[in-house]
């Protein structure tokens, strides 16, 4: 060995360069930050959330507690990324978390010189009065972790959202450790097709570092031996004629770097990190959970001091990155690996002056391992160490690490009791506590060390056996297969958990015995949860935010959720740790959204003028899924001035508005009158063909589902229209009901998509109308329609070639206004032709407005609380027959003189504006709203502000004066109850009189 | 969840519209068939069984044939009993 030099399986050859706040530091391709900091000799990575006390790194995986870095340089950058995760390339920039200004001097720390100050409920309790929202932008400054991506990253070359990919198998191994490296070797020597994810760069697992032994070989290579012959059997199978390829030839694709994290309907859900990062969805027939063990930390005072890390870190820190604490060094621990690990790391080169174990020789609770031979083998490796200078302190604890910034010392004790103390100078300390079955997916089985067969041979084993039951079940193990016997393994002794909790400490010590490092939990915090009444671990996780951090109480919560029975006086036996809820391990929200951001984010319907609204200033808004030009630029710098000139074209003269979004449902077949008769109010089967009606539709509960026009086709064939944002509901409503009433001969068709809708409306409409079809269309009663055939002048000729056109007399701007129906491809021209008649488009804001002024319903009436009682329906109701929905209207509650009632609105002054949303209440100072404004628009045509409402009918009879109140926008406007029809009430212009 | 014209199929392509109220009464929405019309809607409206062990639950494979499917599952289990076509039996 070269002095200085670091060996190590995961190091390769050449120099990587970063720096670490602002510091440039070396380390080798391979490395991890946290190696790479570890060997240039940092003992500092960050500071805690709460109290900001500096922290170095406690493990070597994801489940990292302390050592969280932002990565990048903003606005590129990433938050909370565990240095024990991320692995160096040249010119990295990383950052330690949690500190101002500087990780070695903190500001917010000082606030600890009070002592104890962020106990739990520390926020709820101290921040109470004068109220929290005095006190909420200083405490968000101070909470949180790392730095947000800035909003220019989204859209940066380097930051392309993480690939999909959907995968299917027979057989899914979740670890690559030896039990599912064994599962899937001989899973696939039996023809299945086997999918193994490992949140690791590496195969292997613990096998990495440990020195065992598979069938005689190095652990290690035995299984890479196994799965690159069973991938590489995949590769050979056809290009070897003397090898018959079989059609079941099982195969194993090993993902590295991926996480299983959920499991989402039929398939699990892993995400692959780094370059490559790529979001798999693994539809999986069978799913095998190899996902090892947890080391678990054993809890005495300072137990969060920097230079205190769990053994099995340090093993791999070693055995990975060749990186061991120079400094003199105590393991303290509960089982017999700490032996095997002080030998080791002995071996390259750590100074090892003490192991503190709590177990005792002899005592009768030894049970950590079976037969007699456990106390023999440990006995043998202390006199082994002992004689090369190791220290051997057996039914001891430590106690006490003692230290200011870094750790200096340990104090310890006889576990019996504190009599005999003694201080051990150190400036590393590793611990284990046993380990304990990691969290696996709520699919499948478990094998391995997960299924507590913790030694490397019991492990194999178990894998071995669960592959054989894999190929068992899937059905397409062959009489006459082949599989390989079930290998031989041995390893380091077995670990396990015993019931250890703490180390003895006063009860003032305690607030420095830490369960949770990155929210700075400790048992001083649970013993506070317990007197607040908080004695379920779910509870006291949420009061003392114990395992709510990145690292979901990985490191701490098995053991604080032990210590919180404890303190309780119930036995350990009968803990429950809180309930695991995916994503199993941290996921990066780019990466659950995957590709489905900008464009892709979620569905989009275009109406067939989408392109001209563009082109012409509409700048389309997403309605739903739809977009819908709002206004039009040209009217007005903004939506209020344009609508309002829009509208008041439309009053005045004429204009056109692209209605295309409105849902149309085609309903079909001898029976289809009397299904439309059970869904709607308005009796459809008694319209003559050529003729439409207003309809309302009622939930099952009497409330108003939706409403629209039907128009009856031919004496079986109907068209629904339905509002935009409703027509895949009121479809499913309809195809429900027709479920219900399976005699019935009728058929359903959405025909959204099949026709443009463009509402024409004003005094000069007519006119124009006339012009292009050479037929005045005044000739239409109210509520009639035309299929035209013939010409129309400037658009083509409709009624042939499919291209159809259906001029329908109806509208809702309360002029006289036709709808024009027809094919897509006929809906640019005859938009453009309409425009060649002088008349000008309006958007959907100047639409609100025309709907306002005379009454009719926009989305905001029709709440999903009001029946067609309140909206003053009355005679639709009486003449309905029976419909759904209509039986329950006769419920008593539905009568009751404080149900709401849609009333119009104008400010008692005649000119004061009020906003939708407003609260209403009799009194000026009365704190119960009577109702509240549903629309509200500034009408042009009347000067003023009219609104709807729906308002207690009790209070709100025409005429009467309530208060609109609006303390958030701050306004309180008087206002006068009236008609909901504020303009041309008589309905002259509708009838085509002006 | 398994559907009866697609087969099993991604439970994001389905759509929960209803517990159906008394289970084994059969299903409706109660329109004109019944002479006590006023207190069967209501029931049909507003009374629920609430079992862990059982619900009989109305869907629709909204994302795939637009069938309408009377699922019988174990809420507790989470376990579907049985997924059988909205009045197929009719």
């Amino acid at each position: 060995m070269v002095p200085g030099v670091r060996y190590g399986t995961r190091l390769k050859d050449g120099p990587v360069r970063f720096t670490f706040d602002g510091r440039s530091f070396e380390g080798r391709q391979g490395d991890t930050a946290a190696s790479a900091l570890l060997a240039n000799g940092v003992v500092w990575f960050g500071r805690s959330v709460k109290s900001r006390r500096l922290r170095g790194v406690m493990t070597a995986g994801p489940e990292e507690p302390c050592a969280l870095l932002t990565v990048g340089e903003y606005p590129n950058v990433v938050p909370n990324v565990p240095a024990t995760e991320c692995v160096l390339h040249d010119g990295m920039v990383l950052r330690s978390q949690n500190r101002w200004p500087s990780l070695a001097f903190d500001l917010a720390s000082l606030l600890q010189w009070g002592g104890g100050l962020f106990t739990a409920g520390f926020y709820y309790k101290t921040f109470f009065l004068p109220g929290w929202r005095t006190f909420e932008p200083l405490i968000r400054r101070l909470a949180g972790l790392g730095l947000a991506p800035g909003p220019e990253a989204a859209d940066s070359a380097a930051n392309h959202p993480p690939a999909e990919e959907h995968l299917s198998c027979d057989l899914l191994v979740v670890g690559a450790g030896p039990a599912g490296l064994a599962a899937a070797r001989v899973a696939a020597r039996g023809g299945l097709q086997v999918v193994v994810v490992e949140r690791e760069l590496a195969i292997g697992g613990e096998t990495e570092f440990e020195e065992s032994v598979i069938d005689s070989q190095a652990a290690h290579h035995w299984l890479k031996a196994a799965i690159a012959s069973a991938a590489a059997r995949v590769r050979q199978g056809s290009r070897n004629p003397r090898r018959v390829p079989r059609p079941e030839l099982g195969s194993v694709r090993v993902l590295l770097q991926t996480t299983a994290v959920a499991i989402a309907s039929d398939s699990v859900v892993a995400y692959r990190e780094g370059n490559e990062a790529t979001n798999f969805r693994i539809h999986a027939r069978q799913v095998l959970n190899a996902v090892g063990v947890q080391e678990q930390p054993l809890i005495f005072v300072g137990n969060d001091l920097p230079g205190v890390q769990m053994q099995g870190a340090a093993e791999r820190f070693a055995a990975l990155y060749g990186w061991v604490p120079k400094e003199p060094l105590v393991l303290f621990g509960n089982h017999d690996r700490l032996y095997a690990s002080a030998l080791r790391l002995r071996g390259q080169g750590a100074r090892v002056v003490a192991i503190v174990d709590t177990r005792p020789f002899n005592a009768n609770s030894d049970h950590l391992r079976d037969g007699a031979g456990a106390d023999e083998w440990r006995r043998a490796a202390c006199s082994l160490l002992q004689a090369v200078g190791v220290e051997c302190l057996t039914g001891c604890t430590v106690r006490v690490a003692k230290g200011s910034r870094r750790l200096r010392s340990v104090e310890v004790v006889a576990t019996g009791g504190t009599a005999h103390t003694r201080e051990i100078r150190c400036e590393a300390l590793l611990m284990s506590g046993g380990w304990l079955p990691r969290r696996a997916l709520p699919v499948g089985s478990v094998v391995g060390a997960a299924a507590g067969a913790l030694d490397l041979a019991a492990a194999v084993a178990s894998g071995h056996a669960g592959g054989v039951a894999a190929l068992q079940q899937s059905g397409s193990l062959a009489a006459d297969a082949e599989l390989p016997l079930a290998p031989l393994a041995t390893g380091d002794p077995s670990p396990r958990a015993e019931t250890y909790l703490r180390s003895p400490c006063a009860t003032h010590e305690e607030k420095r015995q830490y369960l949770d490092l990155q929210n700075d939990v400790t048992v001083a915090d649970l013993r506070v949860a317990i007197a607040e009444g908080f004695t379920h671990i779910e509870h006291a996780k949420r009061y003392t935010t114990l395992g709510i951090g990145t690292d979901q109480g990985r490191w701490g919560g098995y053991v604080g959720a032990a210590i919180l029975a404890d303190l309780q006086g119930l036995p350990s036996a009968t803990v429950s740790t809180s309930k695991d809820r995916p994503p199993l391990a941290s996921v990066s929200l780019q990466a659950i959204a995957g590709w489905r951001v900008g464009e892709s984010f979620r569905l989009v319907r275009r109406t067939p003028l989408h392109d001209w609204h563009v082109a012409h200033g509409g700048n389309p808004e997403p309605m739903g899924l739809w977009f819908r030009p709002r206004f039009y630029a040209v009217n007005g710098k903004d939506a209020a001035t344009a609508a309002v000139v829009e509208a008041g074209r439309v009053r005045s003269s004429g204009g056109i508005a692209d209605c295309s979004t409105l849902g149309k449902l085609e309903i079909a077949g001898p029976d289809a009158a009397k299904f439309l008769d059970e869904i709607y109010l308005s009796r459809p089967s008694t319209l003559a063909v050529g003729r439409s009606r207003y309809a309302v539709q009622l939930r099952e509960d009497g409330m108003v589902l939706d409403d629209g026009l039907v128009l009856r086709l031919a004496e079986d064939r109907f068209l629904a229209t339905t509002s935009s944002g409703h027509g895949l509901h009121v479809l499913s409503h309809l195809e429900h009901h027709r479920a219900h009433r399976a005699g019935l001969r009728v058929s359903i068709a959405d025909v959204t998509d099949c026709w443009a809708v463009i509402a024409v409306a004003g005094r000069t409409v007519a006119d124009v109308l006339q012009t292009l079809l050479g037929r005045d269309p005044r000739e239409l009663s109210p509520m009639a329609f035309w299929d035209w055939s013939g010409l129309v002048q400037g658009v083509g000729v409709a009624g042939q070639g499919g291209q159809r056109l259906r001029v329908l007399r109806a509208g809702f701007s309360g002029e006289l206004s036709f709808e024009l129906h027809c094919s897509p491809a006929l809906a640019l021209p005859l938009w453009e032709a309409l425009q060649v008649g002088g008349l000008e488009p309006y958007g959907l804001d100047a639409l609100d407005i025309l709907r306002v002024e005379k009454g009719y319903l926009t989305t905001s009436e029709i709440t999903g609380q009001v029946t067609p009682l309140d909206l003053g329906m009355e005679a639709m109701v009486t003449k309905a027959g029976p419909c759904i929905g209509h039986e329950l209207l006769q419920r008593p509650a539905f009568h009751e003189p404080q149900r709401p009632r849609l009333v119009g609105l104008r400010a008692a002054d005649g000119q004061s504006s009020f906003l939708a949303g407003s609260q209403l209440t009799v009194g000026p100072a009365d704190r119960v709203p009577v109702g509240y404004v549903t629309s509200s628009v500034f009408s042009a045509q009347l000067g003023e502000t009219v609104a709807l409402a729906l308002a207690a009918r009790d209070v709100a009879p025409l005429g009467t004066v309530l208060w609109a109140r609006d303390p958030l926008r701050g306004r309180e406007v008087q206002v006068s109850v009236e008609s909901p029809v504020h303009f041309d009430a008589a309905g002259e212009r509708l009838r085509g009189r002006y | 969840m398994a559907c009866p014209f697609c087969g099993l199929r991604p439970l994001e392509e389905f759509l929960f519209r209803k517990t159906v109220p008394n289970v084994g009464t059969g299903s409706g929405v109660g329109v004109g068939a019944d002479a006590d019309a006023g207190a069967s809607a209501y029931a049909q409206v507003y009374l629920r069984v609430d079992s862990a062990e059982r619900s009989v639950e109305e869907w629709q494979h909204v994302a795939g044939c637009r069938a309408w499917l009377v699922v019988d599952r174990n809420p507790s289990k989470g376990v579907v009993r049985s997924v059988a076509l909205l009045g197929g039996a009719q």
